[in-house]
């Protein structure tokens, strides 16, 4: 009996340690972070391309309109890591989920960014 | 010479953290007890050689790069700028961010014998190796666009 009650708990126990996230709260909360900041990346420049009172925005406000994009994007990243992290969100994600995450921003965000300034490659 | 001082700098600390990024996969692909220290060692190299790369790098092309730029766009190749250059300062972001996160990763997502984590730190280090090969190339090819804007 007491033999069966031992068996049961240490397959209670590693139930619970397979279920349980592998994440800490702010390697997920910043790797979340890392998700929306890598395609705002690509929202940010697509908008700044078309837009010209946008581009002239970024340009009065740094001097350069690459170094607001820079500084614009370490601060979102920051803040909505640290935003992230406090308030757990996404707790019940583990690794492999945000992995496929941080690498499909990244590929969306590189193919949207090289599609945009393809036709400059063509045409002369 | 100045000018030529930060150019090479800014490609050194690249290849550099790239060079650590490929060393910290191999450490991660047989992460054990042993290699622990050693696999956040080169995280942390990573993160802070990109950052110096992007410190040097941004501020060589908010000053220096203009009249390049024009040389370029005169030249025979005026897509070395219109198009690896305007695609390579963009991309470079994901880069930044990626080697930054990278020790979060590393630090804070243990243990790395587990193999979920152990792919995630994986697949961010060959993201930042594949995205830094690509900036070599196109840092080549931006450069030879200069080459060639100057011979007419």
């Amino acid at each position: 009996m007491k033999k069966t009650n031992i068996k049961k708990n240490k397959n209670i126990q590693t139930a619970v340690i397979k279920n349980k996230t592998n994440m800490n709260k702010y390697s997920l909360g910043f790797g979340l972070s890392l998700v929306v900041t890598n395609l705002l990346n690509a929202v940010i420049l697509v908008v700044k391309e078309v837009s010209s009172s946008v581009m002239n925005v970024m340009k009065a406000a740094l001097g350069h309109h690459w170094t607001t994009h820079a500084v614009m994007l370490l601060f979102i990243f920051v803040v909505l890591g640290a935003v992230f992290s406090i308030y757990e969100v996404g707790a019940k994600w583990d690794s492999r989920k945000l992995m496929y995450y941080i690498s499909g921003s990244v590929i969306i965000s590189i193919v949207i960014i090289t599609v945009y300034f393809l036709p400059y490659l063509i045409v002369k | 010479m100045l000018n030529q001082g930060f150019m090479m700098s800014h490609v050194l600390f690249g290849v550099l953290g790239i060079l650590c990024a490929v060393a910290l996969f191999m450490d991660v692909l047989n992460a054990s007890g042993k290699n622990y220290q050693r696999i956040k060692m080169l995280s942390l190299a990573v993160a802070v050689l990109i950052v110096i790369s992007f410190l040097i790098g941004g501020y060589w092309y908010v000053t220096y790069y203009g009249a390049e730029r024009d040389i370029i766009k005169a030249g025979a190749w005026p897509w070395a700028h219109n198009f690896f250059m305007e695609v390579k300062e963009h991309i470079f972001f994901a880069m930044l961010l990626l080697g930054i996160y990278l020790p979060i990763a590393v630090y804070k997502n243990i243990p790395l014998t587990n193999r979920k984590n152990k792919n995630l730190v994986l697949a961010i280090c060959a993201m930042i190796i594949l995205i830094g090969i690509f900036m070599e190339g196109a840092g080549g090819i931006i450069s030879k666009g200069v080459t060639i804007g100057l011979r007419g």
